[in-house]
């Protein structure tokens, strides 16, 4: 059913679709669903399969791993929802669901933020990268060769969301001191307790980067 | 989750009215109701967004005088050029709530106006806050609560912000059905006195639209919070201060209290003991002592009265030599 | 210590890659086709009867498809109680967390509000949650026979261990030092939130598991699901974390497996955090009363200890309190009571048993050297273990290495002063916690192949919890095959296509496991050797199943002592770690690398014991009040310091090239390394866990 397979997620090769304005798509609002029905078979809408028809749905348009979109949705999805359950982008996890512990930080127009305390909907003309969008052409970001390289990931539960937040550290400062890497970091937690490799890894990851290249959002 | 809708007004006086209609909450960066949400510690039908509606979220400066959006990120106010430098008790304050990922998401109107982090409460327990008539913490597990203000309820307001935003005299500025008004900071929190379930004034229909600074002042301000591991907890203990300083002498003199009493608690007999004066760290440890003067501890949390002497003590020390 | 060619060089993990690029597939990342999601409903009371469920409006809610509770289920969880008979759904619910119903429905925002439309009528009962208080007459009865748990031989009494005489020993004493300790509740908090996902193909049930040990959650399976063992397949490819709440199967597992059976569909069973922390199983509190003996050289004379587990109300065979076998002396007195109580289920959590045992031992010895005035490592020096209970020598022990060497990095002469040394608020002190886990021997399996290319697969029932079993085991074929790391592919996770492996529980991986691997190559070796590689799609393939005799009149165990400085500032109750070394003797290290995140890792979970974690009850109600990442204080990174890892290899003649365990150990001595400098710093003592501000302020005051 859906115009857009999980390849353009994944690698960020979805075509671009001109804007178009959040149509709310109350269950009881018939013309509103017809609608959207016909925007899914004609305008490029991806509409997960699994979309409960008796509950308040928007279609919001975002960019995700660089593929702009339009997305049908539930309004009481959070954004880890969406990503991990409707377009099974998984690299992202669940850890608490309440914002305390980071396991599914994604970065929203560049900065970091819980995916779990985040609607949906309210990604709607927002840039949202995930870890399955951190490699560039196919090469892995500097932050995760250096991650395997000091031994970042122990269990590997939380590593999604530390590698997330390590490059938010490094876009807003790509030279951060280990206090820095450390303040940017905390909201970030992994049980194995690997935090001083984790911050190893940043600060490696860091001095081997050109100058200005951690600038580029 | 419970099922809503999201409703994405585009003005003021759309989500107002969204409001006033029904079984609606508002939502700023989201972060904390959704929790709530979650929890079912409230089960709206509608979710007001107000991300929808265009500027919210602007911080425009005047003549030195700032106008704080309501939407505007805490990561954005500590980063703020002007904020960090002429009203750096909010810059600081706004930098050490949380974590990263909530200051990104979370709101200046949001962290004023967020409900307390009381671990009953928050475990659904049918006290005060939940509609319910009595409050847990009076007799039971009470170590991060209110040694301040408490009865009936003896939360601890959790908001770094709202000390700093009383220690500077911003103004709050509210629409509502009858439109816009404004009232200082002091005045938009308030003691479980007379309603226990609630922490400040906003009816709900209120929008608390934007914070105003005031350049009349020129305030030397630093923020100080104990929390109790390194990161992501509310204060146990904190204290936003501001002084005047001219000519060596302090003119006059902010200190706001956190986390130990159901509001900002702004403790004006330690305020009064340093105007006037050249301050040293004799007189900064005294206006300490006055601070916790009439604290009314409950059975675990009297450590929050040396914490405190200490906090304020050495925070007007610092801010004075700073 | 001879150097070798793979073991023994810091390795990348084997499956790194998957962890740092998102394709590292945990159980709820696995969606099978027509899945339904369930949700469980839990027991908001302490201690209460089921009166009386009504299912209707949640029957009636549309796309709930079946529901599980008490009255129409009646599966045993036998793992979950080793004891006595847990069922997935008791009726009484003994502790707020305690399963009432789990409903399966087409999403599981329809599965969460069905949950809510349950109707339950509970007629509450008293409840108790101190296990000392459980043991008083009177006390609400939790489990039929009284609420003391049955010891090692099946009995309703106290564990009693007895060595020497112990009036003997008080006698030779000069000195006795009497003292009582506390432990509270906290959970193991792994970072995977817990999911079980079940499907049935015909009769063969295959379960995705986030567990520590395949072979084992497949035996538990069969057991209470009433299937052949070979009708069950079990599939962890990757697991989040669980440091011994992921052992065995889970009732998540049984419940997924159960719904999927009624509602004809695959399922996967979701907890929340909050029921992951209340309703799955933590650490156990401990109340634990020492009298020690010493002369006035500072010779121990004797030790007697009595002491209490709480388990809450269902027990997994465990809760003991161990760490007193590190120290050498001749007479012992130990009497330990195991209690059923309301609380949240306690059962394993990373060394079960130890670093509450050695929080309390440690500090009491502490309180000894300083009452001497006695440098507490030259006190330590003079009474470590030379033999096991006094009696037994040890395989191979590199205890005193750790304490000297390990002092010589910290800095121990520099860094200890007599307590309470500084006058400011802000003081300085140094800490030292020892420890012993046991390293014994046994039974796993492994199966190795060699393709015509000369390529090895390496089949091994790991689940690889984050311990880098994976890749230990990659290196320890590709020592004994002698080929390069890069020849070895590890085929894990799948009960299908692993032979037996012992799990990933008593750090026993490396040794069991890593002997079979052993033994596998060298029967593959020999194939080669008589037959030449294989042709075309053939295979070579030599299986292991070994079961290596423990050394005889020798013990096997590794040592560690860790050392600590804090800062602390006596104004605010802040406390601070400011340095840290791990001196480790786990015989040799297979991989340095993820070795050194091992010990890290537990060192850093014993500074979060000491300093912030605790499940918090409320009194009158019975409720926890701490779930959560929040509310138990988790360790930051802005929290954990940089911690310094000291390897002592002691030449070990047993296990696979002479290693020992380490997972465990790490935790281990932290908790009173930190609980000791704090003493040291301020010349005070908290005796009850953990250390936090506003029992600082009250006992510096």
């Amino acid at each position: 059913m859906s115009k857009i397979s999980r390849r353009h997620f994944v690698e960020g090769a979805g075509a671009g679709i001109a804007a178009a304005s959040v149509l709310p798509l109350k269950g009881q609002q018939k013309g509103a669903q017809q609608k959207a029905t016909q925007q899914t078979e004609a305008g490029g809408i991806f509409a997960p399969l699994d979309t409960d028809p008796n509950v308040p749905r928007s279609i919001i348009q975002c960019t995700i791993n660089g593929g702009h979109n339009r997305i049908q949705i539930e309004d009481r999805w959070t954004l880890v929802e969406l990503l991990r359950d409707h377009l099974h982008l998984t690299g992202t996890k669940l850890g608490c669901d309440r914002g305390e512990c980071g396991a599914c930080t994604v970065l929203v127009d560049g900065k970091s933020m819980y995916s779990c305390s985040q609607l949906a909907v309210w990604m709607d003309g927002r840039t949202v990268t995930t870890i399955e969008g951190l490699k560039v052409n196919g090469k892995l970001d500097p932050l995760q060769e250096s991650f395997i390289e000091h031994d970042g990931p122990q269990c590997g539960y939380c590593t999604s969301g530390q590698l997330m937040s390590a490059k938010a550290v490094l876009l807003k400062n790509p030279k951060p001191t280990r206090d820095e890497v450390r303040a940017g970091m905390t909201g970030n937690i992994c049980r194995c307790g690997n935090y001083n490799h984790y911050v190893e890894s940043v600060l490696a990851a860091a001095a081997s980067a050109k100058p200005a290249s951690g600038r580029k959002a | 989750m419970k099922t809503f809708t999201s409703a994405n007004p585009r003005t003021l006086a759309e989500a107002v009215s969204l409001l006033g209609k029904g079984n609606a909450a508002v939502m700023g960066g989201g972060s904390d109701l959704l929790g709530m949400v979650k929890e079912h510690l409230v089960s709206p039908d509608v979710l007001v967004n107000l991300r929808s509606i265009p500027a919210l979220d602007k911080i425009t400066e005047r003549a030195g005088d700032l106008r704080i959006g309501g939407l505007a990120t805490l990561s954005t106010i500590a980063d703020h050029p002007t904020i960090r430098k002429n009203f750096a008790v909010l810059a600081q304050a706004a930098s050490v709530v949380g974590t990263p990922q909530i200051r990104n998401a979370g709101t200046i109107g949001g962290n004023v106006s967020q409900r307390p982090w009381c671990w009953y409460f928050r475990n659904g327990f049918p006290c005060y806050k939940n509609g319910g008539k009595t409050c847990f913490s009076v007799t039971g597990e009470n170590e991060f609560h209110a040694i301040f203000g408490g009865g009936p309820s003896y939360i601890v307001h959790p908001s770094d912000t709202a000390p700093a935003l009383v220690a500077l005299d911003a103004r709050f500025i509210i629409t509502g059905p009858k439109g816009e008004r404004s009232l200082p900071a002091a005045d938009f929190f308030a003691l479980p006195k007379a309603d226990p379930s609630k922490e400040n004034v906003l009816a709900h229909d209120d929008v608390l639209t934007e914070i105003r600074l005031s350049s009349s002042r020129n305030w030397r301000s630093a923020y100080h919070k104990e929390l109790d591991r390194e990161s992501w907890t509310h204060a146990v203990v904190s204290v936003a201060a501001a002084l005047e300083i001219e000519n060596g002498i302090c003119k006059n003199a902010r200190i706001v209290l956190g986390g130990v009493a159901p509001i900002p608690w702004r403790v004006q007999k330690a305020e009064a003991v340093l105007a006037g004066q050249r301050i040293t760290p004799e007189l900064a440890a005294q206006a300490g002592e006055i601070a916790i003067q009439g604290a009314q501890p409950l059975a675990k949390n009297k450590y929050k009265i040396p914490l405190t002497k200490a906090v304020v003590k050495r925070t007007i020390t610092a801010l004075a030599s700073s | 210590m001879t150097p070798l060619k793979s073991v023994g060089h810091a390795t990348s993990r084997v499956d790194a890659l998957n962890r740092v690029t998102g394709t590292a597939t945990y159980t709820a990342d696995v969606t099978l086709p027509g899945m339904l999601y369930a949700r469980v409903l839990r027991s908001p009371h302490p201690h209460a009867r089921i009166k009386r469920i009504d299912l209707s409006k949640a029957q009636a809610l549309p796309g709930v498809k079946t529901i599980l509770t008490s009255e129409n289920c009646d599966i045993q969880w036998s793992s979950g109680d080793t004891r006595t008979k847990r069922l997935l759904f008791n009726n009484p619910v003994r502790f707020a967390g305690d399963a009432v119903a789990a409903v399966a429905a087409v999403n599981r925002h329809v599965a969460e509000e069905a949950t809510r439309l349950i109707e339950v009528e509970y007629e509450t009962l008293p409840f108790v949650l101190d296990p000392e208080e459980a043991l008083k007459p009177g006390a609400p009865e939790i489990q039929p026979g009284g609420n003391l748990s049955p010891n090692g031989r099946g009995q309703h009494e106290p564990d009693v261990y007895m060595r020497g005489n112990i009036a003997e020993g008080f006698a030779a004493a000069d000195h006795v030092f009497e003292e009582s300790y506390r432990t509270p509740h906290i959970n193991n908090a792994q970072m995977e939130i817990r999911a079980s996902t079940a499907q049935w193909e015909g009769d063969k049930l295959i379960v995705y598991s986030p567990t520590q040990g395949i072979a084992n959650c497949r035996t538990d399976i069969a057991k209470d699901m009433k299937v052949a063992p070979e009708k069950v397949q079990v599939i962890c490819h990757y697991m989040g974390g669980g440091f011994g709440n992921k052992n065995q199967c889970q009732d998540s597992d049984l419940m997924a497996a159960e719904l999927a059976k009624r509602a004809k569909a695959p399922v996967r069973v979701e907890f929340t955090r909050k029921e992951d922390f209340i309703s799955v199983h933590g650490r156990w509190p401990t109340n634990q009363y020492y009298k020690v003996g010493v002369k006035n050289d500072g010779t121990l004379t004797a030790i007697q200890m009595r002491s209490y587990s709480g388990m809450g109300p269902y027990r997994k065979g465990a809760g003991d309190i161990s760490g007193l076998e590190v120290y050498q002396v001749p007479h012992v007195e130990r009497t330990h009571s195991t209690a059923y109580t309301n609380m949240a289920v306690s059962a394993n959590f990373r060394a079960p048993a130890y670093p509450q045992g050695v929080f309390a031992i440690e500090s009491i010895m502490d309180d000894a050297a300083a009452a001497l005035k006695m440098d507490p490592l030259e006190f330590r020096l003079k009474n470590f273990t030379r033999k096991y209970q006094d009696r037994q020598a040890y395989s191979s022990s590199g205890l005193e290495d750790c304490l000297r060497k390990g002092a010589e990095k910290f800095g121990w002469k520099q860094r200890w002063r007599p307590a309470n040394s500084d006058a400011g608020p802000l003081k300085r002190g140094a800490g030292m916690g020892m420890g012993m886990f046991p390293s014994s021997l046994g039974r796993s399996a492994a199966i190795l192949r060699v393709d015509s290319k000369g390529a090895f697969h390496l089949h091994v029932g790991v689940t690889d919890c984050g311990t880098g079993a994976k890749t230990t085991m990659g290196l320890i074929a590709a020592e004994a095959l002698e080929v390069p790391l890069d020849k070895v592919n590890v085929v894990w996770g799948d009960t299908d296509t692993c032979p037996y492996s012992v799990g990933e529980s008593g750090s026993r991986t490396t040794v069991f496991t890593g002997t079979a691997v052993i033994a596998a190559a060298a029967d593959l070796k020999k194939q080669i050797a008589e037959k030449g590689l294989p042709k075309g799609a053939d295979f070579l393939t030599a299986s292991a199943d070994t079961m290596p005799q423990q050394p005889r009149d020798l013990a096997r165990y590794s040592f560690v002592v860790h050392f600590a400085e804090v800062e602390v500032d006596i104004e605010t109750g802040h406390i601070r770690v400011t340095k840290y070394v791990a001196a480790h003797d786990s015989g040799r290290v297979v991989n340095p690398l993820t070795a050194e995140s091992q010990v890290k890792g537990g060192a850093t979970a014993g500074i979060g014991m000491a300093l912030h974690e605790a499940l918090l009850y409320d009194k009158r109600t019975g409720l926890p009040l701490t779930a959560g990442y929040y509310n138990a204080r988790i360790m930051t990174h802005m929290d954990a310091p940089d911690i310094e890892v000291l390897w002592i290899e002691s030449d070990d003649a047993y296990g696979p090239y002479g290693a020992k365990t380490l997972g465990e150990p790490t935790i281990i001595p932290s908790v009173a390394a930190v609980a000791n400098a704090f003493f040291n710093a301020t010349g005070k003592r908290v005796k009850d866990l953990p250390i936090t501000r506003d029992k600082v302020l009250e006992v510096v005051s």
